[in-house]
């Protein structure tokens, strides 16, 4: 099911009679049900995208259509109801619990004093509910860690109802469970409740583990969409990495140096192997490891250096670094 | 939101408090009158004194009404323009309102004397004074909202609104340059702020107006809680931004500029106490802080009316003296005792 849709969108600013293009000839769908993530280098004009399809700033050429009708049809108050954001501004008020800034939520569906029915009532204790921040709901905002915030913040744009959910980079700043939990929440909202769900992401690890589709954004190129498993295979993932010396692994999942210039030969345990290379790529120049052998035990770790008659052994990977430097 | 019933108990002994202050402000002055016949007196009772009928209903009633007026006047822009601006240091006058009265006010007596006839010769000059001062907040409202409609940016609003104010400022010290020491007298005297100048006449008019100044902000309640999230959030909520810009100037210029118009600039009233208001009722939310800040300042305005009047003294003190002397501590105290960003 198409929920969002773009023909030939053309994104940037307009100030007076000068207009600034930031992206041309976009074309996506966003799905209902579905975890879409948004990846591209900074500038490349996601938040101005974002910005687009949330209707505060005008295209420069092109169309979005909100279910088969164009965004200008929408009212700003009708849009409200439809799409819901969660941004990266920070919220610097701490005078409001968290139950109450999920209620804030309701804003766009309230009478002007900003009443809640019980129907309010109840879509706001959904929202809690669904992001299990049940236990914080008593708790000033000012009290909360980054994670907690986070989730308040995805539970207030839940408890808007729109069925598009927009996310700005959620996870910056959150430590890795948090990133992880928060990934696999939007992931669970937009299977449970239908909920169109578009993400803007630069951890693509996560990513790659969590989202349905992929759109992948880079300057002067068509944005890319698929499957982020089949972006991978056909190689296309490596639109986000314009430079000569990285490159996506398939194989480990992960960005690393495409070169591996680094060719010393270490005998042993893989894992282990691993990681002596890699702090001696951190720490070590090359020129002084053309002479020496290296081979590791494990269990306990021993590291045994062989340099022409010399051998040495060491019972930590930070005393051959101090020996080598 | 939640928690009714202890903002139930809060409101109305807030209510019980400024009823008693109200009382208690009303037996201080010049003349010392027993709380106890002042509360008879609304109960049907008579004075026991003729003279305390004419100096209580005649004199004190006014300037007690108007206190509360302006309390809340100044209170509720204040808290308008503290949300809107998201900066906790801003107060009613920081587009400057209270400049462009006092600009207002000091053509008048410039004009006033070269032709010749004085300011404060009855009810005609209190007139004369209101609408000078009026017609000076206007103007500078005008500005504002041209360069609302130009700028689109809050931030760049409130720097351009204070410039104004500065400007306006300096010709008012241009103008006090020239000026003679019996203008410059009466000047100061004004920008001292009074809240015993108002007669009933005057009275109703500061009435009308606050009630105009204040429908706007009553409709605007639900957006002013969206703006707590900035911007950005309001808008994706629904909230018209531009509108809400609009509603604010036009809201807080006819609150801030009645009350500097009818008791001249009074300070702190409008910075201080929509903090108390937060602090007390522990919200952010302005179905409860625009009351709350209404009463807090009618409160707080009839306080310091009362110390103004130096009980047990014939002496009264500058209203505007009274209030920064209060303010200042208060605001002082608010910014050690509280982490204000984390609060706000």
């Amino acid at each position: 099911m198409v929920n969002l849709q773009s023909k030939n969108l053309n994104i940037g600013y307009q100030s007076g009679k000068k207009s600034k293009a930031i992206a041309e000839d976009l074309n996506f769908n966003l799905e209902k049900g579905k975890l879409t993530c948004l990846l591209g280098p900074n500038g490349v004009g996601k938040s101005t995208l974002i910005k687009t399809i949330m209707g505060q700033v005008s295209p420069l050429g092109g169309e979005i259509f909100l279910e088969g009708k164009p965004l200008t049809f929408y009212s700003q108050k009708a849009l409200a109801k439809k799409i819901a954001v969660v941004l990266t501004e920070k919220i610097t008020t701490g005078n409001l619990t968290v139950g109450q800034l999920v209620a804030l939520g309701r804003i766009p569906h309230t009478g002007w004093l900003g009443k809640l029915s019980i129907e309010d009532q109840n879509k706001v204790e959904q929202a809690i509910s669904q992001t299990h921040i049940g236990y914080i709901r008593n708790q000033p905002l000012s009290e909360c860690s980054d994670g907690q915030l986070q989730k308040t913040m995805i539970a207030r744009a839940m408890a808007q109802d729109g069925e598009i959910l927009i996310l700005d980079e959620p996870t910056a700043h959150l430590d890795l469970v948090n990133r992880f939990e928060i990934m696999h929440l939007l992931r669970k909202i937009a299977k449970e409740s239908k909920k169109a769900v578009l993400v803007v992401t630069h951890d693509l690890e996560i990513a790659i583990e969590a989202a349905d589709v992929f759109w992948l954004m880079q300057c002067g190129q068509p944005l890319v969409t698929g499957l982020p498993e089949d972006l991978i295979i056909n190689g296309q993932i490596n639109l986000l990495l314009p430079s000569d010396r990285l490159s996506f692994n398939p194989k480990s999942g992960k960005v690393q140096p495409k070169i591996d210039e680094f060719a010393i030969q270490i005998e042993g345990p893989e894992a282990t192997v691993q990681w002596v290379q890699a702090a001696l790529k951190k720490h070590i120049s090359i020129d002084k490891l053309q002479t020496v052998q290296i081979r590791v035990e494990e269990n306990p770790l021993r590291i045994l250096l062989k340099q022409g008659e010399m051998e040495k052994e060491f019972l930590g990977i930070g005393g051959l670094l101090e020996f080598l430097d | 939101m939640k928690n009714k019933s202890p903002n139930t108990i809060l409101f109305a002994s807030g209510l019980f408090l400024c009823i008693l202050v109200f009382w208690v402000n009303l037996s201080i002055g010049s003349v010392a009158i027993p709380v106890g016949e002042v509360i008879g007196r609304f109960f049907g009772q008579e004075f026991s004194k003729r003279s305390w009928e004419t100096i209580v209903i005649g004199y004190r009633l006014p300037k007690a009404f108007t206190a509360i007026l302006a309390g809340i006047t100044l209170s509720i822009s204040g808290l308008q323009m503290q949300t809107f601006f998201r900066n906790p240091l801003a107060g009613p006058f920081v587009l400057g309102i209270s400049s462009g009265a006092g600009l207002g006010v000091a053509l008048l007596i410039m004009a006033g004397s070269a032709f010749g006839w004085s300011v404060y010769s009855g009810g005609l000059g209190l007139w004369a004074i209101i609408i000078s001062a009026s017609a000076g907040a206007v103007l500078v409202l005008l500005l504002m909202s041209l360069t609302a409609w130009k700028v689109k940016d809050s931030m760049t609003l409130l720097i351009v609104g204070l410039m104004f104010g500065s400007a306006v400022s300096a010709l008012i010290s241009l103008l006090a340059f020239f000026s003679n020491a019996e203008q410059l007298k009466l000047f100061t005297v004004w920008s001292m702020g009074s809240l015993g100048s108002t007669q009933t006449n005057q009275l109703i008019g500061f009435l009308i107006a606050s009630l105009i100044g204040i429908i706007p902000m009553m409709l605007m309640l639900k957006s002013y809680n969206a703006m707590l999230l900035g911007e950005a959030y309001a808008e994706s909520m629904g909230v018209n931004i531009n509108k809400l810009r609009w509603t604010m100037i036009i809201s807080t210029g006819i609150l801030a500029g009645s009350a500097t118009a009818f008791c001249g600039p009074i300070a702190f009233i409008g910075i201080a106490v929509p903090h108390m208001a937060r602090l007390v009722f522990r919200t952010g939310d302005h179905s409860v802080l625009f009351p709350a800040s209404a009463l807090i300042g009618a409160i707080v305005l009839l306080v310091c009316d009362a110390i103004s009047q130096l009980p047990g003294s014939a002496q009264t003190l500058p209203i505007n003296a009274v209030t920064s002397l209060v303010g200042a501590p208060m605001v002082i105290w608010l910014i050690l005792r509280r982490n204000f960003s984390k609060e706000f």
